[in-house]
């Protein structure tokens, strides 16, 4: 989770480096290609997106390279649903969210300087918290945050 | 967590958070937008594009009454996904504080 003081040095940086071309639709593309050949081959995570996406990957790369437009380049690219899609979903589980999240960072380490890899990972941990919020809040349960 | 539209989008309205955003939670009434809480996936990409400064991260200390229009006027005004001219007059309201008592209006907008 991003702590509240930072949102907004972040939303800055991450323009920045738009403007500096260090995020474009290149690194994107690259970083989803590189991240879901690694969520493939992971033993938690592959079952959910097989089930999920049967055979159809090069449709779903093409949606997550618009999302990612739509997030970092504001492209408009994407228009969604992409809660209602997660919650159809069998066999959905908090400690998912976190490989993802730690598969996610380890992609971006790997292909990014920090500053671009940071801006990539902040996106990501506030949605993936806002997808857990929905997905698995219950008023009447405790809810531990991930840390910052 | 989502974020809100705050006071000075009313009879701004300038829309520009519409075509940004991924999931098409924008709602609009006769003088202002709000997001919908529950469809809302706290991405950010409207906060910058905001002209007016009104779209703030429900994190912000103050907002629980804002909060509660967005929640409230969401599920009754028409979605919004499409830009539109802004009010002929809205760069005169812009930055005038305390719009809500004076001009907030609960009529649904047009729509898309």
């Amino acid at each position: 989770m991003v702590a509240e003081n930072t949102v907004e040095p972040i939303i800055q940086r991450s323009s920045r480096l738009v403007e500096d071309r260090r995020i474009s639709d290149d690194a994107i593309r690259r970083l989803v290609d590189a991240f879901y050949a690694k969520v493939r081959c992971d033993p938690d995570l592959a079952p959910i997106f097989e089930r999920a996406i049967p055979g159809d990957w090069g449709s779903h790369l093409a949606t997550m390279r618009g999302f990612w437009s739509s997030l970092m380049l504001t492209s408009g690219c994407y228009k969604g649903n992409p809660l209602a899609v997660h919650q159809r979903l069998d066999g959905m589980a908090p400690h998912l969210f976190d490989r993802w999240l730690e598969l996610f960072g380890t992609t971006c380490d790997e292909l990014f300087d920090e500053d671009v890899a940071d801006a990539f990972r902040a996106k990501a941990e506030r949605i993936a918290e806002s997808f857990k919020l929905a997905l698995f809040y219950r008023p009447d349960q405790p809810w531990q945050r991930r840390g910052p | 967590m989502t974020f809100v539209v705050t006071d000075n989008c009313i009879k701004c309205k300038y829309m520009d958070c519409v075509e940004v955003c991924p999931v098409d939670c924008f709602y609009e009434g006769e003088n202002m937008l709000v997001i919908h809480p529950d469809e809302c996936i706290d991405c950010g990409v409207c906060e910058p594009e905001c002209p007016a400064e009104a779209i703030l991260p429900d994190t912000a200390p103050g907002l629980e009454n804002w909060l509660k229009v967005n929640a409230d006027f969401a599920s009754a005004w028409p979605n919004i996904t499409a830009k539109r001219e802004p009010p002929a007059d809205a760069k005169e309201y812009d930055g005038v504080t305390g719009k809500f008592d004076r001009y907030f209006s609960p009529n649904p907008g047009q729509g898309d």
